[in-house]
């Protein structure tokens, strides 16, 4: 009986080659291209505040973040910083009153990228530097101007701190999982299942959030919710997570071929939606577009619990989006 | 690799253990039945202690009625462990502990508070002074406040979740009013007055008002004797763990990880120290919240010691998940049992400090004040350790969590339809 379970069990083993591959040809290439992008638009910051200059650097960051924002695990949780780089979604509007209160007040803190390190992340990161760059009424003085810069440069120091925190020891965690010493991942089991919650919850922060939120019901479409309204990204960062999460599924199990199907048609589906600020969502037609949107993004998910997950030996782990 | 075999093993083996895996459920139940009754004991006496408010609105009566629901607060939180694990749980549960609210759908708001947002138009709907409203274009008739109208018309009304008008929350504003002390010293100071009869009344529609707080009262009764009948020999919610204890102790772990770690540590504790916000504080009005957090740690921890201390200090207790962990791996039980122990360490140097009255839980919020950074700290850490090691416990047992996700994930009708 034991030696049947046995058999059974070693047939059921997965290839380990799944762990690595995610961590250097995703994980890994994906921190550093945001750190550049980071890097290059807080470059520009100290040298301009003029949004129009800016917006082009914002927005490659903010594209860079997409190519990554998926995985809430390691140093990107140390300190907050996943929230720090993109507080959203917001419904009790706490970024809008807190950096306008800063604003207000000249509050020294927005002066200096140290001090700054210790705000609110509500006044932190792309979404905040969005609505300087956007803004409702032109800034005008010197304060949001260098709160500009002292916001990018904050940024910038957040991407290091991730990519620092990965290459300096979080990736050897995981790849030497199982191994003696190895406090964090005591099996690979645990490695494996922890790279597996990633993508799950990653798919369910697009279908909720990014979907479901604004898309409200039939009766009353909510595209006000729709992420990054003011730059008018929402349908962008909807291709682009999706794009991301097809890369890292792929990196997982290169074999998940419905998985990957699945996504494509989503993917297919995102980047022909009629408007790409979601605005035009009251409209029937386009909000039956995002609704059958969201039940394909449903539909990869549900492939990749069983397809990946059964390829990979796990389920998914505890994980941010368990509480309300 | 490791794992899965042991797993494997474990499973077919677990029937040779000192405890089994019925006893455990059978126990696990057994707690919950005990602490429902405990909550709604409690929600009776915070019930007859407003009944004594209203009639004779004093400082007192209202002090009395106040240390009632504190009392109220210390079984049901520990109750909290057995909602994400248990559909019949978290489907009602948020009748009776639903948290963040715009409480301005209720009474009166300090102007800071703003008016209705893009997110909820009903923000500063008032009930309390309005007798007759319009609902998502519906005429409502308010004239006479009653459960009914609190449960099927207010709660949640234009399906916004933080249109709170039932439960715990919605009590403790009618009792406290808001607290306006932002991260400093202080709680919601609402004075008696705003229930004395004639020209004494304070804030208008004092009767209204009184009748939304003996009825928001009365509705978390009902909701407790609701759910202690559910978990009493014979309740749906007892058979759900006893049928199945494979499906039990999932529920059990699954209810102890996700309450750990996304919930408590994640939504109630870290989110409010990143945002330095003193509403992100789960009784924000009362200042309660460093015991809301103490007694939801101590419920994870008795859900997996098997032991329970009622309010009247009896002991309910029997065969432990503990005891089945250990069983299939000494180790892993050793880490989490202690992993346990020091969360509820940490949890008690955060009460302790609050108790004290030198430093509530939303002054430890605000910017910069590193030794309220570090008590919070202290208990999410905690709360983050022991999550990998009630992972590596189900692991042991053979079990994966089910997916729990959100709402509308369980519900996919209500969204994608």
């Amino acid at each position: 009986m034991r030696a049947m379970i046995l058999a059974g069990l070693l047939l059921a083993t997965p290839a380990l080659a799944d762990v690595p591959t995610a961590v250097t040809d995703h994980i890994l290439p994906g921190y550093a291209n945001f750190t550049e992008t980071a890097a290059g638009l807080a470059m520009m910051a100290e040298t301009t505040c003029a949004p129009d200059q800016l917006r082009p650097a914002w927005n490659a960051a903010f594209d860079a973040w997409l190519g990554i924002a998926h995985i809430r695990l390691g140093p990107v949780e140390d300190e907050g910083r996943a929230l720090a780089i993109a507080f959203w979604p917001d419904p009790k509007g706490m970024g809008a009153k807190q950096q306008a209160a800063m604003i207000a007040g000249m509050d020294p803190m927005g002066l200096d990228p140290v001090a700054f390190r210790q705000a609110s992340v509500a006044v932190r990161g792309l979404m905040a530097m969005e609505r300087l760059l956007y803004p409702e009424a032109p800034l005008t003085g010197d304060y949001p101007c260098a709160l500009m810069a002292t916001t990018a440069a904050d940024l910038a120091q957040t991407a290091r701190d991730v990519q620092a925190g990965w290459e300096g020891g979080f990736a050897d965690a995981v790849l030497t999982a199982g191994a003696d010493g190895n406090t964090r991942f005591l099996s690979e089991v645990e490695a494996r299942q922890a790279l597996f919650t990633q993508l799950i919850t990653g798919i369910e922060f697009v279908k909720e959030s990014r979907i479901a939120r604004p898309l409200g019901t039939f009766d009353a479409p909510r595209p006000d919710r729709a992420e990054a309204k003011a730059s008018g990204r929402a349908g962008r960062n909807i291709v682009l997570s999706l794009t991301a999460l097809r890369d890292y599924a792929a990196a997982l199990d290169p074999d998940a071929v419905t998985t990957l199907a699945a996504f494509d048609r989503a993917i297919a589906s995102a980047a022909a939606l009629p408007d790409p600020t979601l605005a035009g969502i009251t409209d029937p037609a386009a909000w039956l577009k995002l609704e059958i949107l969201g039940q394909q993004v449903q539909a990869a998910q549900d492939a990749a619990v069983t397809e990946i997950g059964d390829a990979l030996g796990v389920g998914v782990g505890f994980n941010a989006a368990d509480g309300d | 690799m490791k794992l899965t075999l042991a797993a494997a093993f474990c499973t077919v083996a677990l029937p040779a253990f000192a405890v089994t895996p019925a006893e455990v459920v059978e126990t696990y139940a057994d707690i919950a039945a005990a602490k429902y009754e405990d909550s709604l004991i409690t929600a009776k006496a915070l019930q007859a202690a407003v009944n004594a408010f209203v009639a004779s609105p004093t400082d007192t009566t209202q002090q009395a009625a106040k240390d009632a629901w504190f009392a109220a607060r210390v079984p049901y939180q520990q109750t909290e462990v057995y909602r994400f694990g248990n559909p019949i749980v978290d489907d009602w549960e948020g009748r009776v502990n639903a948290w963040p609210l715009d409480e301005g759908l209720m009474d009166y708001v300090d102007a800071s508070y703003g008016g209705p947002t893009e997110e909820n138009l009903l923000a500063t709907l008032n009930v309390v002074s309005s007798p007759t409203f319009t609902l998502s274009g519906t005429d409502i008739d308010a004239t006479v406040i009653t459960p009914a109208l609190i449960r099927d018309t207010l709660h949640e009304a234009d399906g916004i979740e933080s249109n709170v008008a039932s439960g715990y929350h919605a009590i403790e504003f009618m009792l406290w009013g808001q607290d306006l002390n932002g991260t400093g010293p202080g709680a919601g100071a609402r004075p008696a007055s705003d229930y004395a009869t004639g020209d004494a009344c304070t804030n208008s529609n004092c009767d209204r008002r009184a009748a939304y707080l003996v009825a928001a009262t009365d509705l978390l009764v009902a909701d407790l004797e609701e759910m202690a009948a559910n978990w009493a020999v014979g309740g749906p919610a007892r058979a759900a763990v006893t049928t199945d204890p494979a499906a039990g102790l999932n529920a059990m772990l699954t209810g102890m990880g996700s309450l750990s770690y996304g919930e408590l540590a994640g939504q109630r504790m870290r989110l409010g120290l990143l945002l330095n916000d003193p509403e992100e504080e789960h009784d924000c009005f009362s200042d309660n919240t460093h015991n809301s957090h103490f007694y939801d740690g101590l419920g994870v921890q008795n859900a997996y010691l098997g032991s329970y201390t009622r309010i009247d200090g009896t002991v309910v207790s029997g065969a432990s998940l503990s005891d089945l962990v250990a069983a299939a791996d000494p180790a892993v039980d050793a880490q989490l049992t202690a992993a346990l122990a020091a969360t509820m360490d940490a949890l008690a140097a955060l009460k302790a400090k609050a108790d004290s009255g030198a430093m509530a839980y939303d002054q430890m919020l605000a910017p910069g004040n590193a030794e309220g950074e570090a008590l919070i700290m202290g208990g999410v850490n905690g709360l983050i350790a022991q999550t990998a090691s009630i992972e590596r416990a189900m692991s042991v047992l053979g079990l994966t969590a089910a997916f729990e996700g959100s709402d509308s994930l369980d519900n996919q009708n209500a969204v994608f339809q």
